[in-house]
Formats: C-alpha cells, structure tokens, sequence
C-alpha cells in the first residue's frame, strides 16, 4: 500500500527539492525577523554590489540558449511527423521542410540577438556604485532583459510552430489540400518569436 | 586549600597557585587575622573530591563535608583555592613555622580538648587526615566523612574556647593526576594567557553630563598626507586607544538627531594643533520605517585647513546599533570619500582598522550589536549561487526531458518469438 501512496521518483525528487528550497526560505526568513536583522536583507545591495557584466552576460546567454532550445524542441516535434507520416506519404517530404525553417529561423532571431547584444557590452570604470553610475547598472540591467525577452519569446514560438508544423505535416499526409491553410497558422505562431526580437532590440537601444 | 581568612580575591579560575603567591596569601591572611592557625593536613586532595563528594549536583544531602561546609559559611572571611601546585602545599606547614614562628603540634581531637590556648600568642595545631589507598571510591567517600568528623569536632572544641583561629584545610599531595599532565599545562598555560591578552582596551567615551553618548573603538588608526610626491603618514593609536590614554575631546557634542566626536591631537605630521572629528546623524527613513544613523563626515582640522570625507554612503546602521567595519579608509575598498575634487582630503589618507562606532542610544559604556558592514555573503558569492542556480535549473529541465523519454513498447510481446536478425539479404 506505501507503494501505491508513494509518487513516482520524479515526483519525490522535486517534491524533496522544493520542500528543501522552501523550507530554507523560511527558516532563514524567520531568524532574521526574531533577531531584527531585517535591515540586513538588502536588495539595493545586491543590485548595485553585482556586476553589471553578470547581468549581461546572462542576458546573453539566456537569449541564445532560451532561443536554441525552443528551436531544438520544435524541430524534434515537426521532424519526428514528418518522418514518420513520410513513410506512408512521400510527396509531404519537400513541402513540410518549410516547418523546419520556421522553427530554425527561431533560433537564427536568438544568436543574432545574441551578437547584438555582446557588441554594445563595453568595458567600464570605477568600482564603487557611484564611480560606475547609473547608466552602466541600466545598460547591464537591459541587457538581461533584453536577452530575456528574446530568450523566452523564441523558446515558446519555437515550440509552437513545432507542433503546428507537426499537424501540418500529418494532415498534409492524409490531404494535400489542408496544407496550405495550416501554413497560414504556422505564420502567426512565427510571428510571436518576432515580436520578442523587436521588443528585444527597444530594450538595449 | 581551604582557609577561613581575612577576604582577598579569590584567584582566577583555572590558576594554579605557585609557591610564591601561596606565601604572599598566607602572609596576608596571618597578619590580619587571628594567629592561632588550625591546619588540617589530608594526604592527599583534589578538588576533584569535593566535586564528587560534596553534593555539587543538587544532591546536597548526600554531601561528604556538612561540618566543611557550615564552617565555611559561618566563619567570617573565607578563602578556597582551587588549585595549588603540590610542591607549594606541601611546604605549607613550613611557610606557616616561618611566619608564626612557632613549632608546629601534631594533635588530635582529644588532645585539643587538654590544650591552652592563647588569643595573643600564635600557635600552630596539625591535624593529619588519612585519605586511603585509593583504589575503592566507596571507601573514599567514607575516609573523607570520617575527616570531616573530625574537622567538626576541632572546630566546635575552637569555638567553645572562644579563641579567635585561623583555620587552613589542605594536603601533601594531589589525590589526582591527569595522565596526560602535559596537556594539562598548556590548556591551563592558555587559559592564564587569555586573561591577561593585550591589545584590549576600552573604547574612547564621550560623555554627556553622566550618560555615555559616544562611543569609538578601533585597533588602528592612522593618516597620512601625500608631501612633494611622498606619504608621511602618523599613527594616531597610541594617543587615542590604551590603558591610561585619555584623549582630549573638546569640542565633542551630541544631542537626539546630531553628534560630534572630535578628538584632539597636538604635533602631528607638523602641525601643532589637529582634530580627528567624526560627525554622525540620525533620524527616521519611511521607506524602511526605521531610524538609521550615518556617518556623514569624517574630517580633519589643521591650521585652518580642514579635510572632509563623506561616509553617509556606505557608514550606517540602524540607530540603536552600532557599526563596525574591518577597515574604514579612503583608499583600499574606500568607505569615505572627499567631500569634493579640491577639497584638501584629496591630499589625505586615513586608515581606521578594526573600526567600531555609535554616536546614539548608548546604553551603558558598552556598544550595543554591532552592525558588521561585511554580510554573510558577499556579492561575488551572490553572483555565484545566482549563476549557479540557473545552471542548476538547466540541468533539471534537460535531466527531467531525458528521463521521460521512453522506448517503444507498443509492440513489444514477451511471450512471441525472439526477433531474429537474418545474416544473408
């Protein structure tokens, strides 16, 4: 019976972690409020001790990857239809590599947000907050939304095109005509990965 | 060794009585007192025996030494020492011939009883005490409840002559001896060390009428001035910090919102008159809700010059703490500023190591919690479990994909035929 009661291991694993996770929290989040240590949680502190390069670079690198992983994720989903409805329906072969190239393109918006993003990264001076000023805390600060913004709107437009396309590439096995009108589909999902580059390219101006 | 006594301080626990002081203790107590010394000499003592055996655990009926004890709390002046090197004690009845100049007289309770005994002249009276073998704890007990017995007995024949005596409980030797007695002596030779450490001293006070205002302490304090190219620098600690150094603080003031610190030097870095004055304020803050104090200038006054640091940005506490940072200077991870470009601090250095200050809500003349301006974590550490986190989410996220993937069991069929895999097309 303590079996059946027992959720599978992932499940405890990450029921365990967070119980961990929370429980730290709280904790530490207590003994602070007896001892009247409050004033010691200071976020001004972290956010202008922290370099401005740190958030940068994340900016960065959470643009390509997010942006990767949205694109690999779709292409997994469309490709694995594609082959497989192939097997039955040749001709949908050549027509549905369009879905793939949605899903790259995805990831081709993320590095070039990426490269974007790295050149406007310069070198500054000063070590104190007031001797690194306001603006260089602000260029770190848009850059890591920035490569935010680009990261997360890819990861879920990759996805999604990728299960359109998975759609489009079965129907099109079944009937050629229904193509062309999931394609239009496909479009609009592609769109939003393009709202996030604009969006994306305000934020770091 | 036990002796009722004229009071003296009692030793610091841990110390071991040397021969020279026991004499000096002695000494002292022979010359205030009554010069009748009753001495009661066991064969052997530790203070471990009356850890055991004198119901220090609660268990005060079942004490081995009642008449110890009483006589104890009803003699005048007491003094124990807990710790008495052995060859001190040893010699105990020969220091005390010397200082009372008198023989000693071995007796024993019936005996007192026919002695006569003289309030004016001294008189030495030893009782020896058995201590046993020591293999069997139980006879211990006994052996030290029988002594008592007989330190009963002595004292109430004492009082009952109305003699005024001294009277010294002690031994030959020490019933025991820690095996490791090497590492005895350094711990002991450590704890005697840590009472006498040097280098602390108390904080500069600045009192307002009786109640201690300000309070500053550091371990190091110094400036420099940058002259033709070089730094002359002058260390301001031995005249502010010490046993015995009071330094001039005129000028000083503090009331609820405002306080000065300015402490006076004279002939530093050539100039006859100097003042280091720190200048703290305080009020409330909406946002956090709480009154906080800064140290808004720390500046130096010389020959009508005067240098000016801003520390209002990185020297606060909440109000009723105190601050205290490692190092305070305007040039290594600097917590003061100069006030502006010309301003003469440019040409300065100073250096506070070990910096504690409050300018408010003194209680006592003792800081209250000290507000370290290093967290627990610093921000490199931060940025590290940051970094580290999102990395470590990365991980879950592609270990949690990986682990669900599955193979095809659709058509899997245990109890079908093997798949054979032909060799030839």
């Amino acid at each position: 019976m303590l079996l059946e009661c027992m959720m599978n291991g992932h499940a405890i694993l990450y029921t365990g972690v967070t119980l961990a996770f929370w429980s730290t929290i709280l904790i530490v989040g207590l003994c602070y409020t007896i001892f009247d240590l409050g004033f010691r949680f200071d976020v001004a502190w972290f956010l202008t001790e922290t370099s401005p390069f740190m958030w940068a670079n994340l900016g960065i690198g959470l643009a390509i990857s997010l942006s990767v992983v949205g694109a690999a994720w779709g292409i997994y989903i469309t490709g694995s239809s594609i082959l497989g409805g192939g097997v039955k329906a040749p001709r949908i072969k050549t027509k549905n590599l369009v879905s793939i190239i949605f899903c790259e393109a995805v990831a081709i918006y993320g590095i070039i947000m990426a490269i974007v993003i790295s050149n406007m990264a310069e070198n500054f001076s000063g070590t104190t907050p007031e001797s690194i000023g306001a603006r260089n805390y602000q260029a770190g600060y848009s850059m890591f939304g920035a490569g935010l913004t680009v990261g997360f709107s890819n990861l879920f437009c990759g996805i999604c095109v990728g299960i359109v396309g998975s759609g489009a590439a079965l129907a099109d096995a079944q009937n050629g005509s229904l193509f062309v009108k999931i394609l239009i589909v496909e479009i609009f999902g592609s769109a939003i990965g393009l709202f996030g580059v604009i969006v994306a390219i305000l934020q770091v101006k | 060794l036990l002796i009722s006594s004229p009071t003296q301080p009692p030793p610091a626990a841990g110390h071991i009585i040397g021969q020279q002081q026991l004499t000096s203790y002695l000494e002292k107590a022979l010359n205030e007192g009554p010069r009748n010394v009753v001495l009661f000499l066991q064969d052997k003592m530790s203070i471990e025996d009356f850890t055991m055996y004198g119901g220090a655990f609660g268990n005060k009926q079942d004490t081995a030494f009642p008449n110890l004890e009483g006589a104890l709390m009803s003699s005048s002046s007491r003094l124990v020492l807990p710790a008495v090197s052995w060859p001190a004690s040893n010699a105990v009845i020969g220091q005390l011939q010397d200082q009372l100049e008198t023989s000693p007289l071995y007796m024993d309770p019936e005996t007192l009883s026919q002695l006569r005994l003289n309030a004016s002249s001294p008189a030495l009276l030893v009782f020896r005490l058995p201590y046993g073998l020591g293999a069997d704890l139980m006879s211990a007990k006994e052996i030290l409840s029988g002594n008592d017995e007989v330190i009963g007995q002595v004292l109430s024949t004492m009082r009952a002559r109305a003699v005024p005596y001294t009277a010294i409980y002690t031994a030959l030797q020490p019933s025991r001896v820690s095996p490791p007695h090497q590492r005895r002596a350094p711990e002991r030779e450590r704890q005697r060390r840590i009472k006498e450490k040097a280098g602390v001293y108390a904080p500069v006070e600045f009192k307002e009428g009786e109640d201690t205002c300000i309070l500053l302490w550091a371990k190091g304090l110094s400036v420099s001035i940058l002259r033709s190219g070089r730094w002359e620098e002058h260390d301001l600690t031995p005249s502010t910090f010490g046993e015995g150094v009071s330094p001039q603080l005129h000028g000083s003031s503090c009331d609820k919102s405002k306080s000065k610190l300015v402490l006076n030097y004279e002939n530093v870095l050539g100039h006859r008159s100097f003042k280091l004055i720190f200048a703290m304020s305080q009020r409330r803050y909406q946002v956090s809700a709480r009154r906080w104090f800064t140290l808004d200038a720390v500046e130096l006054e010389y020959d009508r010059t005067t240098a000016r640091f801003n520390g209002s940005r990185k020297v606060y506490a909440p109000a009723e703490y105190s601050y205290r940072c490692e190092s305070v200077t305007n040039f290594r991870w600097p917590q003061l500023v100069p006030r502006s470009l010309n301003d003469p601090a440019n040409q300065w250095r100073v250096s506070f190591q070990d910096f504690q200050i409050q300018g408010f809500n003194v209680s006592g003349s003792e800081f209250s919690y000290a507000s370290d301006c290093a967290g627990f974590f610093s921000a490199g550490i931060w940025m590290g479990l940051m970094t580290s986190l999102l990395l470590v989410l990365v991980l879950t996220y592609g270990l949690h994909m990986i682990m669900q993937l599955h193979t095809m069991d659709r058509f899997d069929d245990p109890k079908g035929p093997a798949i054979s895999v032909p060799q030839t097309e």
